[in-house]
């Protein structure tokens, strides 16, 4: 090893800080401007007219709305958030949020094209899979948590206090669409807070750290796949493009390759400081945690079938 | 604060974050920073944020919904703006060498992000030679400058050790390449030779891959580190390791402005 496993340089850290940040705020910016809307115009009915009274079937709902919806990672949690308060049951939402940057279309095209002539049919199709069965299964967990325990109190108390409002079938256009922005820039600045905050701990340890330090661990599937997880939480990428980053790990094998990718987009440093947005501390932690532990556990699994 | 400073306070962040976008944009100094398919989102939402800036403060007289802007208090003030400003500050828009050493290099065209296997090319003629005109007519994608050195970049020179068609192209032909400066930390037994860098990027600087080859050169081991230096010497694909590694043989290394594209998509 010629270079120590951690040296810190303000000005690359500065660089990858606004870098990841002009990437990142347009998506934020969009989710906001849409929570706005959902905020507004979006009726409370309309969310429980058309979710399953079936628990499990409302979780799966969840997962699939990420197809039909496709959210990037940064983009969907002021989304969830107005969903939430409009009834959306906070099982479904935590599978929605989950499943949305993985399995969406652009994740699924950037994925073929960056594993061409490695599988590349079978590698998006199990990424896509078991993005989509993580994020089920976390749902169905969120399940048999009390709503206290998942949610911060701010975000528990507009649940509470949204009732009607959206509904508005009084309010004119005009002030509807002003409430709408102010809702919108709200969270805006909400979850900006917790980005900025995500976006400098990823940036401190995506140039300071020396990432070869992985490579050694590449010899076992044990010691890849959780490498590989904590290296994906590390560089906290975006998830339209980390196919293409996960295939250049070419010393990893495929299943450590597909821990990556599915852990990925669900939890990562920036994103742990998202979700602290509307989720308490305690379940963020135990989310990062269980979210580890079960996407290794399956990927270990995969490896029997898996070159 | 009160809910009309509170209201200032929103409009005056989403004014700085309107303006820094705008800047980047307008400035060109995005393009050290993001792919060429994003820029137009950054444009786009710091146009939008100067709007809802200016509308928040237009809007101040009318009825707020229940949902309405939340207190602005100083410390998210603070952080939703000076880190911002202080990055564009003091970010010098490109990586200094501890960021580039601590991702890696990457040696082998197999490792670039994005790299499929290339296809078979069309077969020449029954005598073997290559009709010009053709798509394996070198003369067409090979530019060569006023001096007769073909341009090149590292990519294409990582592309042509792993494909043996390619590889003739470039081997013992005099090449003009260039790129960045880093001392080569291995693979350099006999102490005269440097890594020529290129930052490879999918989606923005965060997830850049350094790209490079080894220059084979006496005289440049005292330049600064990321320093831009054009090389021409003689392009050769030694096996090292058991696979052929591109090394230029250099007759000239001098230093250089910075690309106008820093990056390699």
């Amino acid at each position: 090893m010629n270079t120590p496993w951690f040296s810190f340089s303000v000005q690359d850290f500065s660089y990858a800080f606004l870098s990841v940040l002009l990437e990142g705020v347009p998506f934020i910016l969009l989710g906001t401007l849409l929570s706005g809307l959902i905020d507004q115009f979006l009726p409370s009915r309309l969310m429980t007219r058309f979710l399953p009274r079936n628990a499990f079937a409302a979780v799966c709902l969840g997962g699939v709305l990420g197809m039909v919806f496709p959210m990037c990672e940064c983009g969907i949690v002021p989304v969830i958030r107005r969903l939430i308060a409009k009834g959306l049951p906070v099982s479904s939402a935590v599978a929605y949020m989950l499943a949305a940057p993985i399995v969406n279309p652009i994740t699924a095209l950037s994925t073929y094209a960056a594993f061409r002539g490695q599988g590349a049919a079978e590698f998006t199709a199990l990424r896509l899979g078991l993005g989509f069965f993580v994020a089920v299964l976390a749902g169905l967990a969120v399940l048999n948590l009390p709503i206290g325990a998942v949610l911060k109190k701010t975000i528990l108390e507009s649940v509470t206090l949204s009732g009607p409002s959206g509904d508005g079938k009084t309010a004119p256009l005009g002030r509807r669409l002003v409430a709408a922005m102010e809702s919108g820039v709200r969270d805006f600045l909400d979850v900006m807070v917790y980005f900025i905050l995500g976006v400098g701990v990823a940036s401190l340890f995506s140039t300071a750290v020396n990432q070869e330090l992985f490579l050694p661990l590449s010899l076992d599937d044990r010691l890849a796949i959780p490498a590989m997880m904590t290296l994906a939480g590390i560089l906290s990428l975006c998830s339209s493009s980390d196919a293409f980053i996960a295939a250049t790990f070419v010393a990893f094998p495929a299943v450590a390759k597909l821990a990556f990718l599915v852990f990925g987009p669900m939890m990562d440093l920036k994103l742990a400081f998202i979700y602290s947005a509307v989720f308490t501390r305690r379940f963020v932690a135990a989310l990062a945690l269980g979210l580890f532990v079960i996407t290794g556990l399956l990927c270990l699994r995969l490896a029997v079938v898996l070159p | 604060m009160n809910a009309i400073l509170s209201r200032f306070a929103a409009s005056g962040i989403l004014m700085v974050w309107g303006i820094v976008l705008t800047y980047f944009y307008l400035s060109g100094r995005i393009a050290s920073y993001l792919h060429p398919a994003f820029h137009i989102y950054t444009v786009v939402s710091g146009g939008v944020l100067l709007i809802l800036s200016l509308a928040l403060l237009l809007t101040m007289n009318g009825e707020s919904s229940e949902h309405g802007l939340s207190r602005v208090g100083i410390l998210p003030l603070l952080l939703l703006t000076a880190p911002l400003l202080a990055a564009t500050k003091i970010s010098p828009s490109n990586f200094g060498a501890t960021a580039v050493l601590n991702r890696g290099m990457v040696h082998n065209i197999a490792d670039l992000p994005g790299f499929s296997p290339p296809q078979d090319p069309a077969l020449p003629s029954a005598d073997g030679s290559v009709k010009e005109g053709t798509m394996m007519d070198p003369s067409l994608y090979l530019k060569r400058n006023a001096d007769g050195y073909i341009a090149a970049e590292t990519v294409d020179l990582l592309y042509a050790a792993g494909e043996p068609a390619m590889r003739e192209d470039f081997e013992n032909k005099q090449v003009e390449v260039t790129g960045q400066f880093l001392p080569a930390l291995t693979g350099n037994p006999n102490g005269d030779r440097f890594n020529l860098t290129r930052l490879f990027v999918m989606c923005c600087a965060a997830d850049a891959r350094p790209v490079a080859i080894s220059v084979q050169s006496q005289s440049s081991t005292d330049l600064p580190k990321m320093s831009w230096v054009k090389v021409r010497g003689k392009a050769t694909f030694p096996v090292e390791g058991g696979r052929h590694m591109p090394v230029i043989v250099a007759e000239s290394v001098t230093e250089t402005d910075a690309h106008d594209e820093s990056f390699l998509y």
